[in-house]
């Protein structure tokens, strides 16, 4: 497992092998509010570096998770579709949205102390 | 930009942690706990509302002539310890402001939007009504939920439904924006941090913007800046139940025009079944009739976005086709209030 990365764009991603896992982050959440529904991507999709891949509806606002890397979805949170809270209480942990297999490996994400840097 | 306004309670607010936002001026909590939890506080037991950014206006009882005249409801004939919600009217019969008055045998209490404060004490000086501004010497807490009458009834004695009520520390009304029973309440700035803590002890919690938003929504009443504007009349709001003013008013011609002619915009509620939510903004159309969502967002209580649409013309049919970001979601207009 490698360190855990993150976009500009409020994502947070961490490789393993020919795949990785994201989400969005503590401060996304913050910032969208209570997130009441969600829409994840279908198993088999195949998504380029920064396309959305996942969609969230939050009381305060509507956002979009960007896919990190050329990628391939192997599988969805879909205890999401009726816990989309577990995104607000556990982010990077319970709130994961999607694993996929990376096509183009681009592990260019900022580090954790990059990325408070960026949202401070 | 003048500076921005802060209500009595601010440094309590942020002792809270509350998310603080800017709203009309005014650095306000949009929440606490979060706006789904505030909205269960209030449905399922009791919430609190910092509200204090709200114009309040003390009037006199002798120019209630003249008053009356400027708003679509009949305030004169009710009585002395009434609340009543109304709608200053442009000369076209437009929306000025959406507003309560507490009526008492002494005088009136004018609340208005905070958006709308310094537009509506222009308009009553164009029109030669003096007012005293208690704006920033008091606050106003809103108490609204399921269980906010009898919690309220141990600090005060509580009016019936749509009454005002005064005793030496609390100015205040059964009136509420939540589609919940409870009390609103101007108390002076010294008082409040005691009147909150009465509240807090007896398991009320505080709310913010972002839930009295939400309730309001599933609520079906209109915000100003939204369902209503200086472009849009009660009539088409679908408020025709405030025009209660027989008398002459300003703007009357246009309304009874509109009442009679049936042409004008149309403000609809809707529902969708779907996971997107349709916000203030988005286009739709029903059967050829073009419409814009003035409100949109989840109904917590229903589990499925609702919102308010405002359509050119009466659309012919209950079926409306949403544009949200370029995929059309077909939702549908209702003839009721969102909770039953």
């Amino acid at each position: 497992m490698s360190e855990t990365k993150y976009l500009e764009t409020h994502e947070w991603y961490i490789v393993s092998g020919e795949s990785f896992t994201t989400g969005i982050s503590d401060y996304a959440q913050g910032e969208l509010g209570d997130i009441v529904f969600v829409t994840l991507p279908e198993v088999g999709q195949e998504f380029n570096k920064g396309d959305a891949i996942v969609e969230v509806e939050a009381t305060k606002t509507v956002a979009e998770a960007y896919a990190p890397m050329n990628c391939v979805i192997t599988e969805v949170n879909s205890t999401l579709e009726t816990e989309p809270e577990l995104i607000n209480n556990d982010p990077v942990g319970e709130g994961w949205m999607v694993k996929a297999e990376i096509k183009e490996m681009d592990d260019s994400g900022m580090s954790y102390q990059q990325y408070e840097l960026f949202i401070s | 930009m003048s500076e921005i306004k802060t209500t009595s309670l601010y440094d309590f607010h942020l002792s809270k942690k509350a998310k603080m936002i800017d709203f009309a001026g005014w650095s306000m909590p949009f929440s606490y706990d979060g706006t789904l939890k505030e909205h269960n506080y209030v449905r399922n037991n009791a919430g609190y509302f910092d509200v204090s950014h709200m114009g309040r206006l003390r009037l006199n009882y002798s120019q209630i002539e003249d008053i009356n005249y400027l708003i679509c409801s009949d305030l004169k004939n009710i009585s002395n310890t009434k609340a009543l919600y109304s709608i200053f009217t442009s000369e076209s019969g437009t929306a000025i402001d959406d507003v309560i008055f507490w009526k008492f045998e002494d005088d009136l209490i004018l609340i208005c939007n905070a958006s709308n404060t310094n537009k509506i004490k222009t308009h009553l000086d164009i029109n030669s009504i003096d007012y005293e501004d208690l704006t920033l010497i008091t606050d106003l807490i809103a108490v609204q939920g399921k269980n906010a009458i009898d919690i309220v009834s141990d600090i005060m004695s509580v009016p019936d439904k749509f009454s005002t009520a005064k005793d030496g520390k609390y100015i205040y009304a059964r009136t509420g924006y939540t589609g919940e029973d409870g009390v609103e309440v101007m108390v002076d700035n010294k008082e409040t941090l005691k009147f909150i803590n009465d509240l807090e002890s007896r398991g009320v919690q505080p709310c913010g913007l972002g839930s009295r938003d939400t309730l309001r929504l599933e609520a079906s009443l209109p915000l100003y800046g939204f369902e209503l504007t200086d472009d849009i009349t009660p009539v088409e709001a679908g408020l025709k139940w405030t025009i209660t003013n027989n008398d002459d008013y300003l703007g009357k011609e246009s309304i009874d025009e509109q009442l009679n002619s049936k042409q004008h915009k149309h403000l609809k509620k809707f529902n969708l079944n779907a996971k997107q939510i349709a916000r203030t903004g988005t286009i739709c159309t029903s059967d050829g009739v073009e419409g814009v969502v003035t409100s949109g967002n989840i109904s917590p209580v229903l589990g499925y976005p609702i919102g308010f649409v405002l359509f050119k013309s009466n659309p012919p049919d209950d079926l409306v086709e949403f544009d949200i970001r370029g995929n059309l979601i077909e939702g549908k207009l209702l003839y009721k209030r969102f909770l039953s």
